[in-house]
């Protein structure tokens, strides 16, 4: 047995700075999932409904990000790319557009499934009242597919919250950054990853559940 | 108003209708049958559009459906359709159900289209669940509802897809007295049926499909009481005896 004492007071003083990570952690999960919503619908709805050539794009693009690691997407964008175009991206940005770009291949899926799923006797109601093709999508298959993507919008949410931890690789001051910071100076890696555990649970445990509640509805 | 001109439908290969003539006037209530596959369906999916004919004319009030000039979003409001499976909006009541046409098509204001809706759901017995949701009420009862949300739209003609084939049977019946007081004012009606009661004591004219062609076109009491084709007569026996 080693005489290891859990050390309260290392996770009193490391709350302040770990709380201030998990504030960017969610400031770049929810600006990485609105863009990768609206990506994701966009893409989706171009694989249900777009021309060969679009759908031929909207593929590639799904294929490729659903088929590397997001760490390798992560590094290509942020050092890679910079050196093609010339210019740097800044690691909060670049953050987000990563984040937009690998949840939005991941929502496109979702999106088509669930409109996919919608009985084709709903869009002929629709159409047979008069409504236009884009008001029948609105008023009628949107609402519904939206009520079916919500469970497996709620679970990329959290794979995407968790996946920011990748984001240690470009140096951007996330919840997992500020752990390994606050480890550096310290030395009570048992204590802070312990902590920046919790954060993270609290944090995809209320997503989690707020989903619940939505789909109750 | 409704006026049909040699129309086909294939669907690669397959030629389901070859051919179909039929004239239609205001105010006349009538049944298709045959047995399935003759395309019957088909042929009523034709005249509001839901499927495209390969081939012919389809004029409806006069205005051909297959012009570029029509606008088949107002020909298809004034023609209703009521589908075997309902086709409800589930996410949506009763209400909203009903008052979804008058308010997107018609641009009908929110208070006017309420007391439409109101109207004719009276109409089809249902006042009480002007709130409820679909999944809350009985096949019958969702039926009527999407007769209601037809009328709604003070349709010319209605069209109705084997309304009946999804219900309980013991839910028939409120659903064809529904369609009997229609016919009784006097609504434009094509219905694809396999009741042959309703066929024979509602409709003014009964048309018999049989292989993509109308065999036998002619009011009930000819066609049930003298039937001069032989496939006819075959369908008869075999739906009397079930």
């Amino acid at each position: 047995m080693t005489n290891f004492e859990f050390d309260w007071s290392a996770v009193f003083q490391a709350i302040p700075a770990l709380v201030k990570g998990a504030e960017l952690t969610v400031i770049i999960t929810f600006g990485g999932l609105f863009f990768g919503f609206i990506i994701g619908v966009t893409a989706g709805w171009i694989k249900l409904a777009g021309n060969i050539v679009f759908r031929a794009i909207a593929n590639i693009y799904i294929e490729a990000i659903r088929g590397t690691p997001f760490i390798v997407q992560v590094m290509f964008l942020y050092f890679g790319v910079p050196l093609a175009m010339g210019f740097r991206i800044p690691p909060l940005v670049a953050a987000i557009i990563a984040l937009s770009l690998n949840a939005g291949a991941y929502i496109a899926e979702i999106v088509r499934g669930a409109i996919q799923s919608i009985d084709r006797g709903q869009t002929e109601a629709g159409r047979s009242i008069g409504l236009t093709v884009p008001q029948t999508m609105s008023y009628v298959i949107w609402p519904q597919a939206f009520r079916r993507m919500l469970p497996a919008l709620g679970n990329q949410f959290i794979i995407s919250l968790k996946d920011t931890s990748i984001l240690v690789v470009i140096g951007v001051g996330e919840l997992t950054r500020t752990g390994q910071e606050v480890i550096a100076y310290n030395f009570r890696a048992f204590e802070v990853w312990f902590a920046v555990a919790v954060i993270y649970f609290v944090m995809t445990f209320s997503v989690s559940q707020i989903i619940k509640y939505m789909e109750r509805r | 108003m409704i006026e049909i001109t040699d129309l086909h439908k294939a669907y690669g290969e397959l030629e389901v209708l070859k051919g179909i003539d039929v004239c239609i006037k205001a105010g006349e209530v009538v049944s298709v049958i045959g047995p399935s596959g003759s395309g019957k369906s088909t042929f009523l999916r034709c005249i509001n559009q839901l499927e495209e004919a390969t081939s012919g004319r389809i004029v409806v009030n006069g205005q051909d459906l297959c012009a570029r000039t029509t606008n088949i979003n107002l020909v298809r409001a004034e023609i209703g359709m009521v589908f075997q499976s309902f086709n409800l909006f589930p996410h949506l009541s009763v209400l909203e159900n009903v008052t979804l046409g008058p308010r997107k098509v018609r641009r009908m204001p929110v208070k006017t289209a309420n007391e439409v809706a109101r109207r004719v759901l009276e109409k089809v017995g249902l006042s009480g669940k002007i709130n409820a949701f679909p999944s809350q009420l009985s096949g019958g009862q969702q039926q009527r509802v999407a007769i209601a949300r037809s009328l709604a739209l003070s349709p010319k003609a209605i069209l109705f897809d084997e309304p009946t084939s999804a219900l309980d049977p013991e839910l028939v019946g409120e659903v064809l007295a529904v369609m009997r007081d229609l016919a009784n004012e006097g609504m434009t009606m094509v219905v694809v049926t396999h009741e042959m009661s309703f066929a024979r004591e509602v409709a003014d004219r009964v048309i018999f499909m049989d292989g993509g062609h109308i065999v036998e076109d002619g009011p009930p009491k000819d066609v049930f009481r003298a039937p001069k084709s032989p496939r006819l007569k075959e369908f008869l026996r075999h739906v009397v005896h079930h």
